[in-house]
């Protein structure tokens, strides 16, 4: 779904039509379901507050305010549930702490496809080396490899400005890339 | 286009970097994705010229190429049925009594701690409904888990726990796991742990399984637990013992355990060694990184180690081995190559 084939349902969600709300809660339960297991690594967590989060949705729909984008304002809405769910949970004094101190965003090597065209480096590798970016490197390339988020929708997703993801973006793809290098080295030496 | 791009790109003194007009420009992802000859050539034809920028170029086309993602939906089914959990709430628009699933109570535990470690598959297969609840960890990764009975589960890195949704006191395990059953005193609930050797049943306590290694150890703290083998008997365990059993050679072993060791010590986040060989200690770190090690001085192997070993994080995990036995490790592929330093 388009943006602009967006708009008209989530006018009709707003106007309380349950079709409109079904439709919606189809198109996006399971992407949000995968972030929200992505931030808590926790199934029990991630579906309570996945109804509690439609239903509130629901609930509140006329004070919503302007949603331009329905998909980026879910993940923000949502990613903020999740915290915050997570904060009382754990304990934890804040979002970043929760997000920081948490196992957030993990990859295993089978949520990736076997070919890569970064590199021909094996998956299990690769995900080692996802994996020893910082959270906020795996986030940012979760919402834009994983969900298919824009830089400006992860920006503001993540709360951050345009011009942090790009950095992080390039962070992550630099240390990635010299590892890669560098198993890709050792690889050949090991042959010879 | 392409002499558009140039003048993009030579008259860009505003605030784009040259990273954000590669990303966005086509003729570049081409270029990345090799895909219009022309453009190949041109980019080539640009890099050549322009060496101080190359460490940009193969940013920007790492960034454009991205990391590839099979992305798992979850069924029809289940959406509908979450759905109509949801609708159900909406309709009453007054009353608003969510079903919140218990989170923090605080439950009186009896202990019990096991380890299974064993990288197989369960000897308890189930219908293939999805009912079936499944958490599995990544290497280097611990989660915490509560069960829905209340139950907590701290489960070690590659390993994977599931149950059907309509029995959460009998769980498959296979890797590693700490259990702090929750007791149920009013229905003397049983809750069970099956590994592919055995069954561990339990009433409430805390202990530790590990179906590592080809064979399940359970490590029991506190409490009582028995445990059913594959071949018909069953063996009651006392506190502070570890049994060992594995169904290929119907061996069984008990063993009197220390305070010191290492077993229950991950789930904070550390191996904890006592006199430990060095081939015991790249024992753990393979199981928990998925790695295989070789001994390029063989007798490095039997060097002794004491101490903590962070677990989370593979090069910290061994350079806190190198430090602590002088030696040096090489990460080659998945090999861990071990030489004197």
């Amino acid at each position: 779904m388009n943006t602009s084939s967006e708009k008209p349902l989530w006018q009709l969600f707003i106007e309380g039509d349950k079709n409109a709300f079904s439709s919606l809660f189809k198109t996006y339960y399971s992407q949000l379901y995968s972030y929200g297991l992505k931030i808590s690594s926790d199934q029990f967590i991630t579906e309570d507050c996945l109804q509690s989060f439609f239903i509130y949705l629901h609930k509140n729909r006329r004070n919503l305010g302007e949603v331009n984008n329905v998909k980026s304002y879910l993940f923000i809405s949502f990613r903020r549930a999740v915290l915050k769910s997570l904060k009382k949970e754990r304990l934890f004094t804040s979002f970043e702490e929760s997000l920081e101190s948490s196992q957030s965003f993990g990859f295993s090597p089978e949520e990736l496809k076997i070919e890569q065209e970064i590199s021909n480096t094996k998956n299990t590798t690769l995900v080692i080396l996802l994996n020893s970016l910082s959270t906020r490197q795996r986030e940012v390339v979760y919402l834009k490899y994983y969900s298919g988020l824009s830089i400006e929708d992860t920006a503001e997703v993540m709360d951050i400005s345009y011009q942090s993801v790009l950095n992080t973006l390039q962070k992550a793809f630099t240390k990635l890339r010299s590892e890669i290098l560098d198993h890709e080295i050792s690889a050949v030496l090991k042959k010879t | 286009m392409v002499s558009l791009l140039m003048k993009t790109i030579f008259m860009s003194k505003q605030n784009l970097s040259l990273l954000e007009i590669l990303i966005d420009d086509i003729s570049f992802v081409n270029w990345a994705k090799n895909q219009n000859q022309n453009d190949v050539a041109f980019w080539n034809n640009w890099i050549e010229k322009h060496p101080d920028k190359i460490e940009t170029v193969f940013n920007a086309k790492a960034i454009v190429l991205g990391i590839q993602f099979d992305k798992t939906k979850l069924s029809e089914s289940k959406i509908e049925r979450e759905l109509s959990h949801v609708l159900a709430q909406l309709e009453p628009e007054k009353n608003s009594p969510k079903s919140k699933k218990i989170t923090s109570k605080a439950f009186k535990y009896i202990a019990i701690t096991a380890v299974l470690v064993l990288m197989v598959t369960f000897g308890y297969s189930f219908l293939p409904t999805n009912t079936t609840v499944t958490h599995k960890t990544v290497f280097g990764e611990i989660i915490d888990l509560k069960l829905p009975d209340g139950t907590s589960v701290v489960l070690n890195g590659n390993s994977e726990i599931s149950y059907d949704k309509t029995s959460p006191r009998n769980i498959n395990l296979s890797g590693e796991a700490y259990f702090k059953v929750k007791s149920i005193p009013s229905t003397k609930a049983k809750f069970w742990v099956n590994t592919k050797d055995l069954k561990v049943e339990v009433f409430g306590t805390q202990f530790h399984v590990s179906t590592r290694d080809n064979k399940t150890g359970v490590l029991l703290d506190e409490g009582s637990i028995e445990l059913l083998l594959d071949d018909g008997t069953t063996q009651k365990m006392i506190p502070g013992e570890l049994v060992s059993y594995s169904k290929d050679d119907k061996a069984i072993t008990h063993d009197k355990v220390t305070q010191d060791l290492s077993y229950s010590l991950w789930r904070e986040g550390t191996y904890i060694f006592n006199n430990t060989t060095v081939y015991e200690v790249m024992k753990n770190v393979e199981q928990a990184y998925g790695m295989k090690t070789e001994f390029i001085d063989e007798e490095l192997k039997d060097q002794k180690l004491t101490g903590g070993i962070p677990n989370q994080n593979l090069k910290i995990c061994l350079s806190a081995i190198e430090k602590s036995t002088g030696t040096r490790i090489v990460v080659k592929d998945k090999r861990l190559l071990i030489f004197k330093n």
